[in-house]
């Protein structure tokens, strides 16, 4: 058997797998740097003191998969059990970017917080090999965007 | 109630493991893991082995053959030739518990097997091979030495068992493996086997014709050949190198006293 | 730290809230464990296995969820959520959110 090819492979996907990870943690600091300040909570109601002259639902989703050599790790992982550890950054790195996504929705149209977030996960299956493998997962946030009323109205 | 806007602790959902780390424990640890199962069946081929006798076997395996075995027709002159060659061969192993039964694959490929029941398998690329009928009996004597051994059940035991352990491992449906030709590919001898396999053969043989002139000669002619010869690659990486292997042989002929000159009997064909 | 999947907390005034807190595992079943349910599932009943493996991990999100709360200055999580999804062949997600929250 020639295990030269999958090797390199594997060496390529690692390297440019950490790279792209590394970038993509050091802009999610950065977004979540400039969005503090904008409440998001997980409340069902709006919070008492809220006035709010108008709302609407907002959302942010990304489709995010895992590169080939923390794939293989997650296969070889999948055989003994126990915590698959290279998912981890994965889905840490989907979800702050589809709450980011579903913040910058509500900035853009104006709103000043989101109240009954809520954040799914799916699967999206591959189409080949009967479904069995993973394409991506998608990570999606949900929530009720609403504009104050008065600007100072959650300040007490 | 007050809103105070306050980020959690960075790194708290994602474990700090470096994943060449995690890599290499798995790799290590799997590999492992895997050595030790394979261990453990091997042994219990062996157990099996010591309960189930070569006429047990040659009962059991009474006219079984591979599923998808191509064979050559039953009125092929070299296979009726090939048969009364290795009967005659037997009658040096007086109480042989084996019939045996001699097919020839349809294959370019040159090589023979040694398979359950007496079943003795020769490709068509090893007929085309040989140059005389001595040298065809070696490598004949040498299968019988496998079966007098019994390195073909454990062999094929083994390539069962870990065939069957595998599809377990991958999902593969377990209850759809039986015995193919493919499995056979994961048969191998230790070198100690092939070894031993020799000196059972060059015994044939010179009780056979009185001489072995000629019984390494393939060998021989192999080891001098270009290794980029693909048919034979895959039998030599199974198989000691066939240079070294006819330097062996003539030395255990010389330390028997076997002569190594003497007429040689060439091939009908 | 108090863990309430309402959005208060019966006796306790809410005085300030942080934000949305999360904490989450993936975890793989193991071929022992599979063969064993493979088994089981014949004849049906609890996968005890299976619970154990899940609820350990739901426990272990939920702990990383407190931790972030904790990093926050919060002494409650409120509104708390599971959700279990897939995330491929034999690996879980276990994952629990909430929005960290000081109580009185």
């Amino acid at each position: 058997m020639n295990f030269g090819m999958p090797l390199l492979i594997l060496m390529i996907a690692y390297f440019i797998g950490t790279h792209l990870e590394k970038r993509h943690f050091q802009s999610i600091l950065k977004r979540e740097d400039e969005a503090r300040g904008f409440p998001v909570v997980s409340f069902d109601t709006m919070p008492d003191n809220w006035t709010a002259s108008r709302s609407d639902l907002v959302s942010g989703s990304v489709v995010i998969s895992l590169d080939y050599f923390k794939r293989v790790i997650a296969g070889l992982r999948g055989l003994i059990g126990g915590r698959i550890k290279t998912y981890e950054p994965l889905l840490d790195r989907a979800r702050r970017e589809a709450v980011l996504r579903m913040i910058e929705d509500a900035r853009s149209q104006g709103y000043d917080a989101v109240f009954n977030v809520r954040l799914e996960t799916s699967r999206l299956a591959n189409a080949t090999r009967n479904g069995k493998g993973t394409a991506g997962v998608e990570m999606l946030a949900y929530g009720t965007a609403v504009k104050f009323a008065s600007r100072f109205a959650n300040a007490q | 109630m007050r809103f105070v806007a306050r980020q959690p602790k960075e790194g708290i959902n994602v474990s700090d493991t470096h994943p060449l780390v995690e890599a290499g424990t798995l790799v290590v640890g799997l590999t492992a893991i895997f050595v030790i199962i394979a261990v453990v069946l091997i042994f219990m081929v062996e157990v099996v082995l010591y309960f189930v006798s070569a006429e047990d076997e040659a009962k059991l395996f009474d006219g079984w053959l591979p599923e998808d075995l191509v064979t050559v027709s039953y009125t092929d002159e070299r296979l009726l030739e090939t048969q009364a060659l290795v009967d005659r061969l037997v009658l040096h192993w007086p109480d042989a518990p084996y019939e045996f039964r001699v097919e020839i694959d349809d294959s370019e490929q040159a090589n023979a097997m040694a398979l359950p029941g007496g079943l003795v398998i020769v490709t068509q690329g090893l007929l085309d091979e040989v140059e005389s009928e001595n040298e065809l009996a070696f490598v004949l004597g040498h299968e019988l030495g496998h079966f007098k051994n019994r390195d073909h059940v454990r062999a094929l035991g083994r390539g069962v068992v870990l065939s069957i352990f595998f599809a377990a491992l991958t999902g593969n449906d377990v209850a759809g493996i039986g015995i193919k030709s493919a499995d056979l590919t994961l048969r191998s001898f230790s070198r100690r086997q092939e070894a031993r396999a020799d000196d059972f053969g060059l015994q044939v043989v010179n009780s056979e014709y009185g001489h072995v002139n000629e019984a390494w000669h393939l060998f021989e002619r192999w080891g001098g050949k270009d290794d980029s010869i693909i048919d034979l690659v895959k039998y030599l990486s199974t198989h000691p190198d066939s240079g070294d292997r006819a330097a062996t042989m003539k030395r255990h002929a010389e330390e028997k006293g076997w002569q190594s000159d003497g007429e040689i009997t060439p091939l009908s064909w | 730290m108090i863990i309430s999947n309402t959005e208060t907390i019966p006796g306790r005034k809410i005085v300030e809230f942080y934000g949305v807190v999360t904490g989450n595992t993936v975890r793989a079943k193991h071929i022992g464990r599979d063969i064993m349910a493979g088994l089981k599932n014949i004849v049906g009943g609890e996968l005890k296995g299976y619970t154990e493996l899940l609820s350990d991990s739901r426990k272990e999100a939920t702990d990383r969820m407190i931790e972030q709360a904790q990093s926050m200055g919060a002494n409650a999580v409120v509104n708390v959520r599971f959700a279990t999804s897939s995330i491929s062949q034999g690996a879980a997600e276990l994952f629990a959110y909430g929005t960290a929250v000081r109580v009185e």
